[in-house]
């Protein structure tokens, strides 16, 4: 195992006013990089998903103070990156800058989460652009096979559930910037508000700089009303069929009940890494590599969090002419291994695959800032950060293989097919048949 | 500006030939090979990138996609690196948690690894082993050319992408750039594994490579690791093939259109550019950002932010002959083409007749400078840069880019915009979408 530098001995966990502020300083020149989150706690089956977007998507078009030009100007004039992005009970946080220019882009920050303007113009044009994208992912076959499988295993108040584009077009349409005020006030708010930070950076400057901009916001009124575990239906099949496509993607998947800080989870995350992980991982090998079915294979957890299950899911890409039998190959593989399991071999190998790329994957301050941010919104000790390399290195081969055996479920697949050509007669939006 | 500093002390294998920044470039002088190291602090961590001088734009007609599909197959191994001894070149290196994977563009492929330091003599060994032992099966060649057409498949999805091909398939009608980099289906379905061990035998050799090693390392053992691995190669008997086709002068727009099954439509605007070498190709890179990078600029306010693009954005691709500064919008849902294409002529027309000001060019000069900054954060991200300088033909474009911005004035961009965003240099294209 290669020799890793202790980060948690390095990083500062502060407490500043309504902020939880975790600095790491590392031997980049000038840059600093940041990942941060609040909890919104949305009201997904009353569709809190769009207006939780849309409000996202209003932040950067003007404030009480600035409008979106000066706003832009800002973070333009020096370079720096800052985005906002709405992810399921959070709202994320993401950027970079010069470490010179950190307080002026976190100023620019606050001002946006706190005092956004909703401006009505800006509100329809946010929601033809929102209403754009909701167009584009529904010429995109991955994000409808994945976005299909999902509402196999989940229903609509579950934060893995992901709405058909179609529907979620209709209920844009109701939306009214009155929500998205109403939205912003009940829902926005310092709520286990948590910035990350890691780059050229000196501690104390980043706390007195974070004390500056969020002083006084408080935590929003708003209690957890999603839900925690998934609701599946019968396994079968979803198709989507869509013209003009040469390749299908499949989803192949279900759900898990299982959470990031359970015991079983390491000891799975491994099962399922030797199983789809990379390029050197068993679907890999044989649908791609030995029978030359496909461009990409893989599989993953997927939407597992300490707050909810989520699920397990393989996905595939196929010419319609290899479908059926990139199909049964990739099932073959996946029934073969949890009947069989893993080998001693494949698991070493994967452990010194994990443990590397791990050290490899902290190479640049932004991936760093985001392993904090997801240590963090865990739960877990900044600890983990060094503790996770040797969770792994410690697994056997039982616990591997008695994880696979126990959660993963061949009889229990989901399947779902996004770019099928369209049948000539009788063509159903969606059509699912049991499998 | 370059310097040639006084050399460091190296193995003997190799002959310091300048420096440039913080980046010290050698030639191992038994075989020819071009060896460029950067450097840094930080993690224990480094990437090792192999740049052969070899792209689409060296394929010939029927053989387009030879490149990319040799890439390919690189990946199947060598009689020392291969899966029925359990040592693939993906399992080998992954097993020491190496980010790995190879990319093929028109002027160049590069093969890469980012991996903990201990290891780069691993990807050394391996680099230097499929060098020149590739197997090159015919067997792999065939289930290849399955997964290749799915890869295919998988882009011709996207209308964008195919925008994209006949864009660049009607701008130029005689340099090789007219072709994809992934080929032709026909010449990926008719490629035979002679073709290919041509193509390698060819193009595949210490001489027409660049070796850089970017991260956390000792120079002179990281020196000596690569005499070792790679002094064991000789260089190309043959003087390797030159692409000697100059694209002829456009002298009238050119337009294109697809159709496709689709819900929202898209503009790409591509107009002929110089090489990536000459200084002008700098002014562009800025008149890129001036004109559509970000919300400041002229294109965002008059598309994005009134309603008629959801997202416009510009690209001055450098390359090493001449290319396409180009101009990507995608539709707002009730915009039509026409108004978004007679938008954007218009504020190209508006900087080629009045410039832009001084406040312009010194946020785009900073966004660069920014840029710059950030994409040192991390070695993969160096190496990548590194390697489009050197596929456009000089290495040293990375590291001195920021004191040529320095030069350029708001005179440089009008005159740039003058010269280069003609209509009759011009070749536009719309992505129609057709209802279900």
């Amino acid at each position: 195992m290669s020799t890793v530098p202790s980060l948690a001995p390095r990083i500062q966990d502060q407490t500043v006013g309504p902020a939880r502020v975790l600095t790491l300083p590392t031997s980049v020149d000038d840059v600093v990089s940041w990942r941060a989150s609040f909890l919104t706690y949305p009201d997904l089956a009353a569709g809190d998903h769009l207006r939780q977007k849309l409000t996202v998507s209003l932040l950067d078009k003007g404030t009480q103070q600035r409008d979106r030009f000066e706003l832009a100007q800002v973070l333009e004039d020096c370079g720096a990156k800052l985005d906002l992005s709405s992810d399921g009970l959070y709202v994320d946080v993401s950027g970079r800058a010069l470490a010179d220019d950190v307080p002026k882009v976190m100023d620019v920050l606050a001002e946006m989460l706190r005092t956004p303007a909703f401006d009505p113009e800006e509100f329809e044009k946010a929601r033809a652009q929102v209403a754009a994208d909701l167009q584009r992912r529904m010429e995109k076959t991955g994000a409808q096979a994945a976005s299909a499988l999902t509402r196999r295993l989940f229903a609509a108040g579950h934060p893995n559930h992901s709405a058909a584009p179609e529907e979620q077009l209709r209920t844009l349409q109701q939306l009214t910037v009155e929500d998205v005020r109403a939205y912003h006030a009940h829902h926005f708010g310092a709520e286990e508000w948590t910035l990350a930070f890691a780059g050229d950076l000196d501690h104390d400057r980043i706390r007195s700089v974070v004390a500056e901009a969020f002083e006084g916001w408080a935590p929003h009124d708003a209690e957890p009303v999603h839900e925690t575990e998934p609701s599946p239906e019968a396994p079968g099949r979803s198709v989507l069929p869509m013209p003009d496509k040469s390749n299908v993607d499949v989803r192949i998947g279900h759900a898990l009940p299982l959470r990031r800080d359970d015991e079983a989870y390491p000891a799975l995350y491994v099962g399922n890494y030797i199983l789809g992980g990379n390029f050197a991982a068993r679907l890999m090998n044989t649908v791609r590599d030995e029978k030359g079915l496909t461009y990409h294979i893989g599989s993953g957890l997927s939407g597992i969090s300490t707050r909810y299950a989520g699920y397990w899911q393989a996905s595939v890409t196929l010419s319609h002419e290899a479908l059926e039998a990139g199909v049964e190959a990739t099932l073959d593989v996946i029934e073969e291994f949890v009947d069989n399991g893993a080998t001693a071999e494949e698991l070493e190998a994967k452990k010194t695959t994990i443990t590397g790329s791990y050290t490899v994957g902290l190479g640049t301050t932004r991936r760093l800032a985001q392993s904090i941010l997801t240590t963090a919104e865990r739960g877990f000790e900044m600890d983990y950060l060094d503790q996770f390399p040797r969770d792994i290195e410690a697994l056997t081969l039982e616990e591997v293989n008695e994880a696979v055996r126990t959660y993963l479920r061949p009889q229990e697949l989901h399947e779902a097919r996004a770019g099928v050509r369209p049948e000539p007669v009788e063509t159903p939006e969606h059509s699912a048949s049991s499998r | 500006m370059t310097e040639v500093k006084s050399p460091p002390a190296v193995p003997s294998a190799f002959t310091f030939v300048e420096s440039s920044q913080d980046i010290e470039c050698y030639r191992l002088d038994d075989n020819g090979l071009r060896v460029l190291l950067l450097p840094q602090d930080g993690a224990p961590v480094a990437t090792s990138m192999v740049t052969y001088h070899v792209g689409s734009r060296n394929e010939r007609t029927g053989h387009t996609g030879a490149t990319h599909m040799l890439e390919h197959l690189m990946f199947k191994g060598t009689e020392r690196f291969h899966k029925r001894k359990g040592t693939s070149i993906f399992e080998t290196l992954q097993r020491v948690g190496a980010e790995v994977n190879a990319s093929t563009w028109v002027d160049r492929t590069n093969y890469y690894e980012m991996l903990p330091t201990e290891h780069l003599p691993l990807a050394f060994d391996i680099e230097a082993d499929r060098m020149r032992n590739a197997l090159l099966d015919p067997q792999d060649v065939e289930s290849e050319r399955t997964v290749i057409l799915n890869e295919r498949d998988r882009n011709q999805n996207d209308p964008v992408s195919r925008l994209f091909d006949e864009v660049w398939g009607a701008a130029f009608v005689a340099h090789p750039y007219h072709h994809p980099t992934i080929g032709w289906r026909s010449d990926i379905e008719g490629m035979t594994p002679d073709d290919l061990r041509s193509f390698y035998d060819t193009y595949y050799w210490p001489n027409n490579a660049t070796l850089s090693i970017v991260g956390q390392f000792d120079r002179r053992e990281t020196l000596e690791e690569v005499a070792d691995q790679f002094g064991r190669l000789d260089a190309a008997n043959h003087e390797i093939p030159q692409v000697t086709t100059d694209e002829p002068e456009q002298t009238g727009q050119r337009r294109v259109s697809v159709k496709q099954e689709g819900q929202l439509g898209a503009v790409l605007m591509g107009y002929k550019s110089p090489p990536a070498t000459d200084p002008d190709s700098d002014v562009l890179d800025i008149l890129a950002r001036i004109l559509a990078s970000g919300k400041g600029s002229r294109l965002f306010r008059r598309c994005t932010d009134q309603g008629l693009t959801s997202d416009v954005f510009g690209v001055n691709f450098r390359l090493r002959d001449p290319s396409l500064f180009s101009v990507f919008a995608y539709l707002a849902p009730e915009a039509e083409h026409e108004e978004v294409e007679e938008a954007i002529r218009d504020e190209i027309e508006s900087i080629r007749a009045d410039g832009v000001t001084q406040d312009e060019l010194d946020r785009a000069r900073t966004q660069l400078r920014a840029q710059t900054a950030f994409d040192r954060d991390g070695s993969m991200r160096v190496a990548s840069q590194l390697n489009e300088a050197l596929a456009a033909g000089d290495w040293k474009l990375y590291t001195q880019y920021l004191d040529r911005l320095e030069e350029v004035t708001t005179a440089d961009v009008q005159r740039a915009a003058q010269t280069y965003l003609q209509d009759d240099t011009s070749t536009i294209g719309w992505y129609v979408p057709t209802a279900q």
